[in-house]
């Protein structure tokens, strides 16, 4: 009796599980809408749905760089808290250096730097003169910073509704890099684009026409003043340069300290702009360089370049506006940017896999047909050289691909080209356990046993063997899927999820079915 | 009952197991040889650089030698071009190493420098506007044309995918070495290894001679028949050590003989079912999955051919050396016999 409620329960789960699988034909709305079909499904990769694979590593050597600059800086008001006069400090090749104007004064500076300096290791190639870098710890711990940003940063701008991205993924890729998939684009959105570093500097002097650089630099033949610098605003689509400003070379105040973003019209001036406004920090220091500086331009400069700059007529602390002749497209990307900050550093691309959507629809219908193909050869034959046994084991193969398919709709497996091949090869594995069993029960028969007797021992003495063949594969399914990504991962899966429920069905599916028939009965021969 | 193969044949494999050994080895040795000539070509995967899959509508009459051209004169310089598919396809492939020149970009970008300082490291943006310009280039020459597919993998990621594709070998060798030792004997492992490092030579051999192309594909068929073409061998183990509990006084050579060809149809019928999927895949898995399907095809045949010829005398041979079997004859024989301990728990 137990054994026919374990039929029972083996059919209705095979049913249920081939129900799992027969709802990925179904849209996910309309899966979401019936109580009857599941919500889960399978998700196509992105190598049969196409869209954009991208690996990215964001430039860890400027991160260092930066604290460097940092440590530079603040090493520097302390020299000069301390009285510690130097010849020379600069940041270079990955390190400071510096040099004393006074060798003797040393041991004060090593002081300085054991006390308020830990984060720093020092080197003296000569007397007086050091050499600075980051102690390994502080490296990495700088490193780790700039990487959790830059992966943030890029999460928000994927994210952003705005961008309109759905199902994409960014996710951290070993210690140093980025995933980023994207189904369905075939070209890089533009919010890669921008490092989206944003700054405002009261502007000293400007010139509008085209040789505007050589106009200002006329105007200081002994150099440009310390501090300052010349940037440019250009026609973005020539890159011609329009105008040419004197600015400061520190920023008045930068795009860390904003809270939102919005794209807007302006009707009056029929042009698209981006509407900011500063977070209650950034609103106060705004607040104040408008305040000061009513009727001087001001300088809108993103990632090195003006876009605008307007003039201040009153103080404004929390909202403004950034103007630049954009177009709907390039004002929404730039509120997206800004929305999600600054990347902390550059990024250098490392993969790019980008595939048509066509060209995947062609894959999966010739990957099916492969395997409809491998069905029906290997369950022929089977049919043909066991008979009524290769039969159990072409009903034990349909439903390891049930369950198959099922499991893997039931964890929003991905199914890639590649896994389609593993779905292929599972059908070719699937009855070898099935071949183990007869053969060895064939040879039961050979030696005299009973039928019934033969199918017992034959079940009992290949267990094992099934296990351990089955196992090793898994093992190095296991180690494919470490190795391997994206495509090679979901071959992997398959592979892997293939072989187990192979085991189940052939040790317990085709044992069902012997017991359905001949199951009790006295038979004197077995069609095998 | 239907029987391609008889039940009780008599063949004496190990007998033959020195001419099997020369001929492996002659055919890996022969792919080392061809390695100067045939060169190992590695695909983007491992090299680095772009691939750009085109097609053209059909009846464009764009072949080989026109889209070469085309693409020199877009300033792309030492790019391949190949039919994809085969016969008169109209799908090609563009490849070249690392980035797509900066001279490829028609409309000259003013922001960026011209040169381009480092190993063909860019920022998305740059990427995507050379793109731009050589399919702009390419269709002013060519006419409409469908880009179906951009990869493109830097150096940096490509040493990576090399060594890390060589460690996953090693490291799936290791793991079935331990796994054959613990649910056998420490003695059985190294003969399944051994075959299994065969498989992977003969296959790359094989590879080389077709003067084929290494990628991730073709490792995660290695990676697979290493998978797979140790289960004939676990078979073949595990009734060499039913039958050495059973038989006692008999050499472990007759032993495994026997078993050998006592497992005989189910060696040949498992990897024949895999064979015929294989074959499927070959045929109608269409060109992108092909050299998976391809390299593991003859990679079951390779992992059958050692299960017998390769992975058996090793065992034996390190059996016979280290205690454990029969040493041909002689007074220990009845403590050896006892053999491994069964599988069974």
């Amino acid at each position: 009796m137990t054994r026919r409620w374990a039929m029972i329960a083996t059919l209705l789960g095979v049913l249920l599980f081939g129900w799992v699988f027969a709802a990925n034909w179904f849209s996910p709305e309309e899966r979401k809408a019936h109580w009857w079909l599941p919500d889960a499904g399978m998700r196509l990769g992105l190598d049969l749905r196409g869209g954009i694979h991208m690996v990215i590593a964001p430039d860890l050597a400027v991160a260092t760089d930066h604290e460097l600059a940092h440590l530079r800086t603040t090493l520097e008001t302390r020299l000069a808290d301390e009285k510690l006069a130097t010849k020379s400090l600069a940041v270079a090749k990955g390190g400071i250096d510096l040099e004393l104007a006074d060798p003797a004064e040393a041991p004060a500076l090593r002081e300085l730097l054991a006390e308020d300096f830990d984060v720093l290791r020092g080197e003296e190639p000569a007397e007086g003169s050091f050499r600075l870098t980051l102690t390994p710890t502080w490296q990495r711990e700088v490193q780790e910073r700039a990487m959790l940003q830059a992966l943030e940063v890029i999460r928000r701008r994927v994210d952003d509704p705005a961008t309109g991205i759905q199902e994409s993924v960014v996710t951290r890729q070993g210690n140093s890099r980025i995933l980023v998939q994207i189904p369905g684009v075939s070209v890089v959105p533009d919010i890669f684009k921008q490092t989206g570093f944003l700054e405002f500097k009261i502007v000293r002097e400007a010139e509008g026409t085209e040789n505007a650089e050589q106009l200002l630099r006329a105007r200081y033949p002994e150099g440009l003043p310390e501090g300052t610098e010349v940037q440019f605003e250009k026609d973005r689509k020539t890159g011609k340069v329009l105008s040419a400003y004197l600015v400061p070379d520190a920023p008045d105040i930068t795009g860390d300290f904003l809270e939102d973003a919005r794209v807007q019209f302006d009707s009056r001036r029929s042009e698209w702009q981006v509407a900011f406004t500063w977070n209650a920090d950034g609103g106060r220091v705004f607040g104040e360089l408008t305040g000061k500086n009513v009727g001087k331009p001001l300088a809108v400069i993103l990632d090195g370049q003006v876009y605008s700059a307007p003039i201040v007529r009153d103080r404004i602390s929390r909202q403004g506006v950034i103007t630049g002749r954009f177009s709907s497209q390039e004002a929404a990307d730039l509120a997206v940017i800004l929305r999600a900050g600054a990347l902390p550093i550059p990024i250098v691309l490392e993969e790019e896999r980008t595939i048509g959507p066509a060209l995947g629809a062609d894959s999966i219908s010739k990957g099916l047909r492969a395997s409809l193909l491998a069905a029906l050869m290997v369950v022929g034959f089977m049919l043909v050289y066991y008979r009524t046994s290769g039969a159990y084991a072409g009903i034990a193969l349909v439903a390891n691909l049930l369950l198959l398919m099922g499991l893997l709709s039931l964890f929003e497996g991905t199914l890639t080209l590649p896994g389609i091949a593993g779905l292929a090869l599972t059908i070719g594995m699937s009855v070898d356990a099935n071949v183990l069993i007869f053969e060895r029960i064939r040879e039961e028969l050979r030696a005299g046993k009973a039928v019934r007797a033969a199918i017992a021992t034959g079940f009992d003495k290949v267990f094992w063997t099934i296990v351990d063949a089955n196992v090793t594969t898994l093992l190095t399914a296991l180690v494919l899927y470490n190795y391997g990504t994206g495509p090679i991962k979901g071959f992997a899966v398959t592979l892997a999820v293939g072989l187990i429920v192979n085991v189940f069905c052939a040790l317990v599916i085709t044992r069902q079915l012997y017991a359905l028939w001949p199951g009790d009965r006295p038979v004197k021969q077995l069609s095998i | 009952m239907f029987q391609l193969i008889p039940s009780d044949t008599h063949f004496d494999f190990l007998g033959k197991r020195r001419v099997a050994a020369a001929a492996s080895l002659a055919l890996i040795l022969l792919g080392v040889a061809a390695i100067p000539i045939r060169g190992i070509r590695t695909g983007i995967d491992f090299a680095g650089g772009t691939e750009v899959q085109l097609a053209f509508p059909a009846g464009s009459g764009v072949d080989e030698a026109r889209l070469r051209e085309a693409v020199g004169a877009t300033g792309l310089e030492g790019a391949d071009v190949i039919r994809f598919g085969g016969g008169d396809s109209s799908e090609f492939l563009v490849r070249f190493a690392g980035e797509v020149p900066a001279t490829a970009a028609a409309p000259v970008d003013l922001e960026k420098p011209q040169v381009q300082e480092d190993d063909g490291e860019l920022t998305p943006e740059e990427r995507q506007t050379r793109m731009a310009a050589l399919e702009n280039g390419l269709e002013e020459r060519l006419g409409p044309l469908e880009v179906e597919r951009v990869e493109f993998v830097g150096p940096r990621v490509g040493a990576e995918l090399r060594r890390d594709g060589l460690l996953a070998l090693v490291f799936s060798w290791a793991v079935i070495l331990a796994y054959v030792g613990f649910r056998f004997s420490i003695r059985y492992g190294p003969g399944a290894v051994v075959a299994l490092v065969h498989d992977v030579l003969v296959t790359t051999a094989v590879w080389i001679l077709l003067g084929r192309e290494f990628d991730l594909q073709v490792l995660a068929a290695l990676l697979t028949i290493i998978g797979f073409s140790v289960n004939d061998t676990i078979v073949i183990f595990d009734r060499v050590r039913e039958n050495l509990s059973l038989r006692t006084k008999r050499e472990l050579e007759e032993v495994v003989n026997r078993s050998i060809n006592e497992t005989l149809s189910r060696t040949l019928l498992t990897s024949g079912t895999v064979f015929l999927s294989c074959l499927a895949l070959v045929m109608l898995g269409g060109p992108v999955i092909r050299p998976f399907a391809l390299a593991m095809t003859i990679g079951v045949l390779a992992g059958t051919y050692s299960t017998v010829y390769i992975a058996a005398p090793v065992m034996i041979w390190l059996e016979e050396r280290f205690g454990g079997a029969v040493p041909a004859s002689g007074p220990a024989a009845a403590r050896n016999t006892k053999g491994p301990r069964p599988a069974k728990v």
